[in-house]
């Protein structure tokens, strides 16, 4: 099982790239894509979902290309996209059998597959409820729900706990991180702690090229011993907003404990402290961006 | 914020994302048409066999009639969905939390329809004086009477068709595609009572018009029975007779009567507001049903979602085996069937049932000629979500990223809108194939093959089912009803049967096949 991104790049009109020269080879495991808002995840996505077709390169699922043959993948697909729609006027139950029917997926094992899913996604009571009057958390469980119901080898969601109260988003990082033993899982989201809790991967994106791609482990590697927590007053934060990479705040009664990404101590009072994957990600970002700033200069 | 600049910017706003939209583009090339069939002739003004020198009184009071009667109709579906978009965009909802009242909303709602239509109106202003230089008659462009009937003729009721559609909108029984089919009525009822009854009932202005023509006609050709016709074809026999005619003599009573109009627009805008929902789902009367199988909680409390941190048990989630991986078509044509039929009321099949047993038992001939036609009307808005559902709902995504959507999804989607033709007008063609009339029974297979891929064609390029819901009716009120032989797309008229229409619609319905195929490739294509 191999999905292979090749030199992939997608250029929309006004000759802006969404995507460009991006390569990625992925194997059984949850890969998470990381990156600000217009990084090009949500057009990767799409891409790998055959929905889009890119402008240059390609995207061999098994050595198979998907843009000439795309069936090939769709038949073992299952894709959540950031935004979608339901028929208003059909239950649960009879939308995911109208998606599996699409799917091609048995009627009997389709029916014990939606059961399955509706308990997963703790739908079962509302099951026969008209999907025009689910709320916006179970609208987003019967996209999941008909993500995996014929059972897929590649799995795409993008952001796929918007929505979801806290226990059901626990719930469905436990299930990625199950899911993603024996297939290919795509979650793209910008909630670095989502990533944190399931993925085997990272890839960080910005302005529509990929900046790293690596194990959790490595990438926290690459900022120990450049995280610090430093105590300072309220007063003291704006200009210390503009000198420091700061990825979190808090207030405490001593003052507001900041935690800077930094190659230096900030200061001597500055303490190391363990990295998170959301100092990693930062740094990979902030530093990819001062890099190209030097080159501009 | 004052009321008048909320109004301007909430036209402006409305007006620009409507006029920046690729089918405003469509629709003022449409518009462009309309000013071609004047300008070539094919629409005329006519009292009996006398026209006009083309003038710019003459050719401008043409183009304003042309406009009352055909953009009346046309318009109002192109501005039929100003509040629909602020409910589908989101954007009601940072406007609901604003201090912009009720009125004003519907208020700046039906100006911005207005200004819409008034662009429309615009570009046959400019055709206007293309076509009166082109037509050479006289080329003097006088510019008072070019833009009286525009804006005493044609604004008033451009007026009105803006404000009643704000009005349908705000309806919730006329939001819909049903509302589509009572303005299409609105409109048919228009005609007869500006051209009979005139004065207070001529939104038009056609009896207003007419009676002044009838009169100058009079003047110049002494007095005579004429009529009054706007078209190309249906003038009165004999030899064409010119005459010059200056424009109409505005007097006070005819301006009245074109400012009780626009004051009616005004009071129909404003009487929107006290049905508008402020999108408000609850308020409305969807709202109210959905509310009701709502549990309620222990206090009283509308209990929306399952409640979080209930523990759930942990749920086995088994593997699909590569043998239930098999594709049905008959599995989707039942899910696109269910799609299609479900959520109807008890009185929509209690109509089909009556269309059904009409059919097995009234005489064939009425059958034919009424049973038929109506039972092919019923499910017109069944048929009219057909190739725009997965737009509408946005259910393209899902959709299309499963296996050969063009090769499954697309014919079980078609084949379901044939099914529901066979089971509303099956009871017809029972008689036809007891009776042995071959002809009527292919007609028939021809008309039940015809609308769905109508409807696909169109809804699938529109994303819209707005455009196959008038298109339809337009010809189903032509053809089946009015028994124009060459829209006739059921076999109702025995001219339309022996002059070969069902393989004519047989035609149309291939090429229409092949357009909704391309539509449906265009959209996977992204």
């Amino acid at each position: 099982m191999n999905l292979s991104i090749e030199r992939v790049g997608k250029r929309y009109r006004g000759d802006f790239w969404g995507l460009r020269d991006f390569t990625l080879n992925l194997g059984p495991g949850v890969l998470g894509l990381l990156g600000p808002n217009g990084a090009g995840k949500s057009t990767l996505m799409r891409i790998l979902a055959t929905i889009t077709r890119p402008t240059e390169g390609r995207v061999l699922w098994n050595g198979e290309d998907i843009a000439r043959t795309p069936d090939g993948l769709r038949s073992v697909l299952g894709y959540l996209p950031q935004d979608f729609g339901v028929y208003p006027n059909l239950n649960a139950v009879e939308f995911l059998e109208y998606i599996a029917a699409v799917k091609g997926i048995d009627g009997r094992a389709a029916r014990q597959r939606i059961d399955e899913l509706l308990a997963l996604v703790n739908l079962i009571d509302a099951r026969k409820r008209p999907l025009g009057r689910y709320s916006g958390g179970m609208r987003q469980r019967i996209g999941i729900a008909q993500a995996l119901l014929n059972d897929p080898k590649l799995l795409i969601v993008d952001e796929p706990t918007v929505g979801l109260d806290p226990e059901e988003r626990v719930r469905f990082r436990n299930l990625l991180s199950d899911l993603g033993g024996e297939r290919i899982v795509l979650l793209s989201t910008h909630i670095v702690s989502d990533v944190e809790a399931t993925a085997t991967g990272i890839a960080v994106v910005d302005r529509g090229r990929l900046l790293a791609h690596a194990e959790p482990e490595a990438l926290l590697s690459g900022v120990e011993g450049q995280v610090w927590e430093w105590v300072l007053p309220s007063a003291d934060l704006p200009a210390a907003r503009e000198r420091w990479k700061i990825s979190s705040t808090f207030r405490r009664a001593d003052g507001v404990h900041v935690r800077i990404v930094s190659s230096l101590a900030p200061s001597p009072e500055a303490v190391p402290v363990a990295p998170t994957l959301e100092d990693a990600y930062l740094s990979v970002l902030e530093g990819h961006r001062a890099e190209k700033l030097e080159k501009v200069a | 914020m004052n009321a008048h600049r909320m109004v301007w910017h909430l036209l402006r706003a409305d007006f620009l994302e409507r006029v920046r939209r690729y089918s405003f583009l469509v629709i003022l090339a449409a518009t462009v048409a309309l000013g071609w069939l004047v300008g070539t002739g094919k629409l005329q003004l006519w009292i009996g066999t006398v026209r006009g020198v083309d003038n710019s009184a003459w050719i401008a009071t043409t183009m304003a009639l042309v406009v009352n009667t055909f953009l009346s109709l046309a318009g109002f579906y192109v501005v039929k969905n100003a509040v629909d978009r602020d409910r589908q965009t989101g954007v009601g909802q940072i406007l609901a939390t604003t201090r912009m009242s009720k009125p004003l909303y519907t208020l700046g709602k039906a100006l911005s329809n207005l200004a819409v239509l008034g662009s429309m109106v615009a570009v046959l202003f400019v055709a206007s004086i293309v076509v009166q230089l082109l037509a050479g008659e006289d080329r003097r462009i006088d510019l008072v009477q070019l833009l009286l009937p525009f804006l005493l003729l044609a604004l008033p009721m451009l007026a009105v068709v803006a404000a009643m559609a704000v009005l349908f909108e705000t309806l919730p029984g006329l939001r819909g595609g049903f509302g589509n089919v009572v303005w299409f009525f609105v409109w048919a009822a228009m005609m007869p009572l500006a051209i009979e009854v005139g004065g207070l009932f001529d939104v038009i202005g056609l009896n207003l018009v007419n009676r002044n023509l009838e009169v100058a006609a009079a003047a110049a050709f002494g007095p005579a029975k004429r009529g009054f016709v706007l078209g190309g074809i249906e003038r009165g026999d004999g030899p064409v007779q010119i005459m010059r005619w200056e424009g109409l003599d505005w007097t006070s009573g005819m301006l009245a009567t074109r400012l009780f109009w626009i004051l009616m627009a005004v009071s129909v805008a404003l009487l929107a507001a006290v049905f508008f929902d402020r999108f408000d789902p609850a308020r409305g009367w969807l709202g109210r049903r959905a509310a009701r199988p709502r549990p309620a909680g222990a206090n009283g409390a509308v209990v929306v979602e399952a409640p979080a941190f209930v523990p759930v048990p942990a749920v086995h989630l088994s593997p699909l085996s590569e043998a239930s991986r098999r594709f049905r078509f008959l599995d989707v044509l039942r899910a696109e069937l269910r799609l299609l039929l479900n959520g109807r009321r008890w009185w929509w099949w209690a109509g089909a049932a009556g269309f059904l047993i009409a059919s097995l038992t009234a005489p064939l001939d009425a059958v034919q000629k009424f049973v038929l036609p109506l039972a092919w009307m019923w499910p017109m808005l069944l048929w009219s979500s057909l190739g725009a559902r997965e737009i509408r709902f946005d259910t393209t995504a899902l959709l299309f990223s499963a296996a050969r959507p063009l090769g499954r999804q697309l014919p079980a989607t078609w084949m379901a809108g044939v099914a529901l033709a066979v089971l509303t007008g099956g009871g017809a063609a029972v008689r036809f194939l007891a009776t042995g009339q071959w002809d009527s029974l292919g007609a028939w297979v021809v008309g039940a093959l015809f609308i769905p891929t109508l409807a696909l064609a169109l809804g699938l390029w529109s994303g819209s089912s707005k455009l196959f819901e008038v298109i339809y009716l337009v010809i189903w009120y032509i053809g089946p009803m009015n028994q124009v032989p060459t829209m006739d797309y059921t076999g109702a008229t025995a001219a339309g049967l022996a002059s070969g229409m069902p393989l004519v619609f047989l035609g149309v319905t291939a090429l229409l096949m092949a357009t909704a195929i391309a539509g449906r490739r265009r959209q996977l294509a992204g």
